[in-house]
């Protein structure tokens, strides 16, 4: 265990030396700052009396702050589900593929380590990056409206760690694909086919009857089938950020689902690690 | 108990949609604990797979890998070596103690800043302590490679062209920190284009040729070519009455080759030769450079 933590450091170190993670982090809490200093709200016995935004009045009816930060919560928790996966896929893309490069792999194979441990060490070591990410802003975005208005809520906290684990499933692709070619490019173009055909497999009973009827719409369901619904669980995501009913009907089932695909696909990684030359 | 014991070791690299390739055609080797041992061979020889073999990076397809008594698969017995391939891919961004400190991490090993910085003085990288690794030259990363390498004071080093890149100077510490540590009782396995090197640094060494041991001993029986001797004569010998006698011209004035099996048969040889009138000046066993047996043993002419 302490191999794959080990790892998890070593990619942990790794991230924090990337100006394109230092930049992100320095986006995010540029609109925390932003949106702190510049957003005025008035609350009024649990109503939202007025909100200024850069001095501006914005011109909205009176309404129980709950209802008035529903729309605020659920934009917040598209753009960090989808905006936070994409930014994953791009940033993240190449950590497997530098420590597997020629001349670090020989290296850490060197090592008293187990194999899995390289692997199960960078998977924990991206999903503690997307965790902490995704704990900074979305507890950044709670605290500022929770201080503000005096409505605290863990629905986008919540939103946000279901991103992770949507983010796992899409690593797990991409983690595997490292292990078999080497190039952060088809890592990212792999990542980025899962998050679309997780929004198809999302809508696949909608989009079902579109496809003839036969082979091709039995192939789309097939296929679909074991895809993990990603649009199903930014829905979801976005009804726990607003603390409106859940659309979805079984959430369990869905993180189930996206449990299983994310760890068979990792099970096919490690297979195919354990027998490779470098 | 050899350091590294290896049997009947083959390797074919199977590709899809094209045929395999046989870096490795059955190699019996044995490199006894505490020696400094070279293998050298021409390029794709096999010997960075054969390396690679021995650390359990690659994965044999026939035979048998026994490193320090035990199978190279198992953590513990990698914790007891130090290895530096070939083109080490350094974090570009980190500082060298800190990527020495998490090698240390990955081996295992207590933290012990203080004693990870003497080791950077010791390859001669105290004065680039703050500066980036990706600032380094191509011979600053090798020394730290080497440093990190050494962690731990492994009881096998394998080094895979450690000078690569290091100026003249440097290769010299270089060599010297490596004796330091044979002296210590680790046993160094040295891979390095540079024969001289390897001449001055191995006390054995394997010649690998087309995926196999051409030749395999101790460094001074290799370069010795058995029952010749190179003998020089003063000037104005009778060259005839010398070739009667069985000596052979060797190209430089007065200087003669004759194969002798024993020492009377040689000092019969040269009995010989005196008794033509030549006066003996040197006598010496004819001896090859390591450049020379690699030649001959690739069957090329040096």
């Amino acid at each position: 265990m302490n191999g794959v933590l080990g790892i998890a450091g070593y990619v942990l170190r790794e991230a924090a030396s990337r100006k394109f993670i230092l930049a992100f982090l320095l986006g995010v809490t540029g609109v925390l700052v932003t949106l702190s200093l510049s957003l005025k709200i008035e609350v009024v016995d649990g109503a939202l009396a007025a909100s200024r935004l850069f001095g501006e009045v914005m011109d909205i009816n009176i309404r129980a702050v709950d209802v008035a930060l529903k729309p605020v919560f659920m934009a917040a928790a598209g753009i960090v589900f989808y905006g936070g996966i994409l930014f994953g896929i791009v940033s993240c893309s190449d950590f497997a593929t530098s420590l597997l490069s020629p001349g670090r792999i020989e290296h850490l194979l060197a090592l008293p380590l187990r194999r899995w441990h390289i692997l199960a060490g960078t998977f924990l070591g991206v999903m503690s990056l997307a965790l902490l990410g995704s704990l900074y802003g979305s507890v950044g975005l709670v605290l500022i409206f929770g201080v503000k208005t005096g409505y605290w809520t863990m629905g986008p906290v919540i939103s946000a760690m279901l991103a992770c684990v949507s983010f796992a499933a899409v690593y797990s692709v991409m983690l595997t694909t490292a292990t078999i070619i080497r190039s952060a490019a088809l890592c990212a173009a792999l990542g980025g086919i899962t998050l679309v055909a997780g929004i198809i497999a999302g809508f696949r009973t909608k989009i079902a009857p579109f496809i003839e009827e036969g082979v091709s719409r039995e192939l789309f369901k097939g296929v679909t089938l074991v895809l993990p619904r990603l649009s199903s669980l930014a829905k979801a995501g976005m009804d726990l950020a607003a603390s409106t009913p859940l659309g979805v009907q079984s959430l369990t089932m869905l993180l189930a689902g996206v449990f299983v695909f994310g760890l068979g696909v990792l099970a096919l990684g490690f297979w195919w690690f354990e027998g490779r030359d470098y | 108990m050899p350091a590294i014991e290896v049997i009947g070791l083959r390797k074919t690299y199977r590709r899809a949609f094209r045929s395999g390739h046989e870096a490795l055609r059955g190699v019996d080797l044995s490199v006894p604990e505490g020696s400094a041992f070279g293998l050298i061979g021409p390029n794709g020889a096999g010997k960075t797979t054969f390396i690679k073999s021995i650390l359990g990076i690659v994965q044999p397809t026939e035979g048998t890998v026994r490193v320090l008594g035990g199978s190279p698969e198992d953590p513990r017995i990698r914790a007891r070596i130090g290895y530096l391939p070939e083109r080490l891919h350094l974090p570009g961004s980190w500082l060298a103690p800190v990527f020495l400190g998490t090698v240390a991490g990955l081996k295992g090993l207590k933290p012990d800043k203080a004693a990870n910085l003497r080791l950077l003085e010791r390859v001669g990288l105290a004065d680039a302590l703050g500066r980036r690794i990706g600032g380094y030259s191509k011979g600053m990363r090798q020394r730290l490679g080497l440093a990190a390498a050494m962690l731990g004071s492994p009881d096998l080093l394998i080094l895979d062209e450690p000078t690569d890149g290091i100026d003249p100077m440097g290769r010299v510490e270089v060599r010297r920190i490596l004796q330091e540590e044979v002296q210590r009782g680790t046993t160094l396995f040295l891979n390095s284009h540079l024969l001289a090197e390897t001449e001055r640094l191995c006390d054995r060494v394997a010649i690998l040729g087309n995926g196999k041991v051409l030749r395999e001993g101790r460094l001074e029986d290799l370069a010795r070519s058995g029952a010749r001797w190179v003998v020089r004569f003063a000037p104005g010998v009778d060259a005839g009455a010398l070739g009667a006698a069985g000596f052979t011209a060797a190209g430089t004035e007065g200087q003669y080759h004759v194969e002798a099996a024993d020492v009377a048969g040689l000092n019969a040889a040269l009995d010989k030769a005196r008794a033509t009138g030549a006066l003996l000046m040197e006598l010496k066993r004819d001896g090859q450079d390591l450049e020379s047996v690699l030649a001959s043993a690739m069957g090329v002419a040096a």
